[in-house]
């Protein structure tokens, strides 16, 4: 469980400010900020990577730039030794084959006038996967994998709720085969009941199949339920990765001492509580 | 007397063959100066009921309830008294603060323009006054900030300007229909400490309408739960977190992730199924399909709340919530 | 894994999808200009068996006579039978305006999607084709490749293909400019998807319901022009029977005899309304036939 899958260093992303009319003109080349700023880690197989942050700390570009959604403009990905940025054509679709993708908006990640069978079969046959012949079995598989029933794949995904949604984007994003999945913000638009259901899902799946998963996320309690390893982004920088534990009981950097002083606080629950049952 | 009441509201919409009933039943109390949260997932009907305060429902909703406030009757208002009740007597703030403002204004003049229409200020008078409220909401800057568009400003700070504007006839009601939900963990302590400031300088009171129950743990003193269009227990807050009485609060607050499991590794239960949609609610407890306690009797239960303890009641005929160190038992 | 599939787990039939989805709308625009397109579509095919004269059968003796049992709808100067002619008529309308409409829809549709989605280059060239083309009165560029092609009908459709992509084209890249934003289509490019594969088999199929809604319109409007052209000589010519031609051959008789040029016109308005209740209803969206 410690071999290293995926390694990331010094990755960069600029992204250009408005120039003014002057600059323009003047043929200044404008300020650029930067998105990401020459982050590095590594994840392991079998392992949870929790990535943490506020709005603007860079997380999803630099979750993005993985599978090269976003190009960077800096820095070297591999996924087992192989180099993700240099990868052109038939390498990119097999890089792209071992690292997949589940958004955060279940109502958008589908496409609405497929049905759920139509796209993960899609998903198997377009990168050849075993089994993507019969197309029922294929399915099936995958739905289980998920735990909705082989009678989804009828359905349009206007007919499921956000919750069996993004399991369906978890299918068809398995059906590809990934040994990586990248959740960003999976779970960030469900309901708190559907939202842990989701998280064992991810648990369930990297204990059966021994995904490796990097999980953006905003909320440090969902990281802490689900990640093994976590790191703070702030204004593109990591600013602290370690494990889960020390991270949270101990942190080191004054951002992500803040970040957990204004969580709010867990809600009390009495530990000598019990139920009883009223005729 | 309470500042509020609601008694049985009703919301339904039209639909196939008749009308479905998004709110069914929910009764709910605020008294002068406090803050009562209002939480429940989607479909819950939280956002409906906090609206019927002030009437504020789309044009086919088909709304019934006795709604008092400050003992007068809200459904019977005139147009003319509603929109005098709406401007003076409650605020509300949103949860997208982007798409509440009018996006080629200067958010100054927006919020001068509330109080030239509700307050009567003459032009200069309400820049002064605008001024004043976006310093008392902590913009930095408001001189300058008073020109600027929304598109110019952060979430929080719009939301600032969201709370200035609500606040700025001095209402007694405050509700905020998850004001913190598209914000940053960060910004939205400050919003919560923010609305609480305020809301002491006024003596104001708060409904503050959530899915986060850390949110409202925070902020709240009271509590009410709603689940599938109904509320199903209320009571002060710490009580409810501590000694949940209707199971659905109690898988609520059992499946909402903590920081406090960091490196654990135990999984949380979750609540199996998914929150009901509109059409399909039937009779009886709308929870009892995912109910680790359901029996047959929860399909002819009538979801009227009972008392359990101090101002603490549920919905639950069945399952109470005992501490094991205290001699105040369930029923 | 025991489920009731006793239907193919992946698809529903097409066909069974579009009745139900039919049958259960109560959409009363779409089912009643279905029907009377569908009316008039089944007459025109089947013109040649149930007209009841030759629509050139030449019967000075029974000319200028008034709607009857024996003419339904009259008979023109030169004693033709105006019902037979209407029915031939459209038969050549129905056929050409189908054919030119779709033919601009589909080179329109897929320049645009194809555009929006690629950029560069490619869009801006074509988009400035396009731009000038919108720009000339429509009329105007129809009568210069008549013009230059001849009058009749293959001159006319010419000059609407011609002229009748541009809009299509704006329309889908408009489209496409927003699609490219959503996640599914960004998926696409996750899941290792080739770009003619996203373009073709996730964008295209939910971006063409406005240019489908925008070609019920369009038919109209050039059903109008060949009409007009027709009218106007440049586009069927004698003796062929269209819609526009009849009208223009009735047009001395007014007066006297109204229906050669009024009767073929109310047909012409009927077609018109059965198209907009069409594209009203698709507008609804109540259709779950992928949307149409």
């Amino acid at each position: 469980m410690s071999e290293t899958l995926l390694s990331v260093q010094d990755l960069t992303k600029r992204f250009r400010l408005r120039r003014s009319l002057g600059e323009f003109v003047t043929r200044k080349p404008g300020d650029s900020a930067l998105a990401v700023d020459h982050v590095s880690f590594d994840l392991a197989k079998g392992e949870i990577l929790g990535l943490a942050g506020g709005s603007g700390s860079g997380k999803t570009t630099l979750a993005r730039m993985l599978i090269r959604l976003v190009e960077p403009d800096e820095g070297v990905i591999t996924v087992d030794g192989r180099s993700v940025r240099d990868a052109r054509g038939h390498e990119l679709r097999e890089i792209r084959r071992r690292m997949q993708m589940v958004f955060q908006d279940p109502y958008a990640s589908l496409n609405p006038r497929m049905t759920v069978g139509t796209a993960i079969l899609e998903a198997g046959r377009v990168h050849h996967q075993p089994g993507s012949e019969d197309g029922d079995a294929f399915v099936s598989k995958f739905l289980d994998l998920v735990r909705l029933p082989a009678s989804m794949a009828v359905r349009h995904p206007s007919e499921l709720s956000g919750g069996q949604r993004q399991r369906v984007a978890v299918a068809r994003a398995l059906a590809i085969g990934p040994e990586v999945l990248i959740a960003d913000e999976a779970v960030s638009a469900l309901d708190v009941s559907i939202q842990t259901q989701l998280l064992n899902l991810f648990l369930d799946l990297r204990d059966e199949l021994g995904l490796a998963i990097l999980f953006v996320a905003h909320q440090l309690s969902v990281i802490a339920e689900v990640a093994d390893r976590v790191a703070i982004m702030h204004l593109g920088v990591i600013v602290e990765i370690g494990t889960t534990a020390e991270v949270f009981h101990n942190p080191q950097d004054e951002y992500t001492k803040s970040l957990l002083a204004s969580h709010p606080q867990p809600v009390p629950l009495d530990a000598s509580r019990e139920i009883r049952i009223v005729e | 007397m309470s500042l509020l009441t609601i008694e049985n509201l009703r919301i339904a919409f039209p639909a196939r063959g008749g009308s479905t009933e998004v709110v069914r039943g929910v009764n709910l109390e605020v008294q002068q100066g406090e803050t009562v949260g209002l939480v429940g997932e989607s479909g819950s009907g939280k956002s409906l009921s906090c609206r019927s305060i002030i009437r504020l429902m789309p044009s086919h909703a088909q709304m019934t309830a006795n709604v008092q406030f400050d003992g007068r009757d809200v459904m019977a208002m005139s147009r003319k008294a509603l929109r005098d009740h709406r401007a003076h007597n409650v605020g509300m703030i949103f949860q997208d603060p982007f798409s509440c403002f009018n996006p080629t204004k200067r958010i100054g003049e927006q919020v001068a323009e509330t109080l030239r229409v509700n307050a009567g200020m003459d032009k200069s008078a309400a820049h002064a006054r605008a001024i004043e409220l976006l310093a008392s909401v902590e913009i930095d800057r408001p001189e300058q900030r008073y020109r600027a568009f929304p598109h110019e400003l952060s979430g929080g700070m719009r939301q600032r300007v969201m709370i200035a504007i609500a606040i700025s006839a001095g209402p007694r009601l405050l509700i905020a229909d998850e004001p913190t939900t598209a914000l940053d963990v960060t910004t939205q302590a400050q919003i919560l400490k923010l609305i609480e400031q305020r809301r002491r300088d006024l003596n104001m009171a708060v409904l503050l309408v959530s899915h986060d129950f850390g949110v409202i743990a925070q902020a709240c003193q009271r509590v009410a739960v709603m689940y599938g269009g109904y509320v199903v227990e209320a009571g002060p807050v710490a009580e409810i977190c501590a000694r949940p009485q209707h199971p659905y609060t109690r898988a609520l607050l059992e499946s909402i992730p903590s920081l406090e499991s960091a490196g654990h590794h135990i999984r949380r239960a979750g609540i199996p199924g998914q929150p009901p949609a509109a059409g399909e609610m039937g009779a009886g407890c709308p929870f009892a399909g995912r109910c680790a306690f359901a029996r047959p009797e929860c399909a002819s239960v009538d979801m009227s709340l009972e008392v359990v303890g101090d101002s603490h009641a549920t919905a639950c005929p069945f399952v109470r919530t005992v501490s094991a160190t205290s001699e105040a038992g369930g029923a | 894994m025991s489920d009731v599939a006793t239907r193919p787990v992946l698809k529903r039939r097409r066909i069974y999808r579009l009745w139900r989805s039919f049958r259960r709308a109560q959409n009363w625009e779409l089912s009643t200009g279905l029907v009377i397109i569908a009316i008039m579509v089944w007459a025109a095919l089947l013109a040649p068996y149930i007209a009841p004269y030759h629509p050139n059968q030449i019967n000075i003796v029974e000319s200028l006579q008034a709607p009857s049992w024996h003419h339904w709808m009259g008979t023109d100067f030169v004693g033709r039978d105006v019902f037979s002619r209407v029915l031939y008529g459209l038969r050549v309308d129905l056929l050409v305006v189908a054919v030119i409409t779709y033919l601009g829809l589909i080179v329109g549709v897929t320049l645009g999607t194809i555009s929006g989605y690629v950029g560069g280059w490619f869009d801006a060239v074509i988009g400035r084709v396009a731009d000038t083309v919108i720009a000339f009165p429509f009329i105007v560029l129809v009568l210069a490749v008549v013009a230059i092609v001849g009058p009749g009908l293959k001159g006319v459709g010419i000059g609407i293909v011609v002229v009748g992509w541009a809009l299509y084209f704006r329309l889908a890249r408009s489209e496409m400019l927003v699609m490219r934003e959503q996640p599914f289509i960004m998926a696409t490019k996750a899941l290792g998807y080739s770009h003619l594969r996203a373009i073709f088999r996730h964008a295209l199929p939910n971006l063409i319901r406005t240019s489908l809604v925008y070609s019920t319109v369009d038919v109209v409007v050039n059903m109008l022009v060949i009409a007009g052209l027709s009218y106007l000589g440049l586009g069927q010519q004698a003796p062929g029977a269209d819609l526009g031609s009849i009208i223009a051959s009735g047009q001395s008789y007014l007066l006297s005899a109204w229906w050669i040029t009024t009767i073929p016109g109310v047909v012409l308005m009927l077609f018109g309304i059965g198209v907009s209740l069409i594209g009203d209803g698709i507008t609804r969206g109540d259709l779950t036939l992928g949307s149409l």
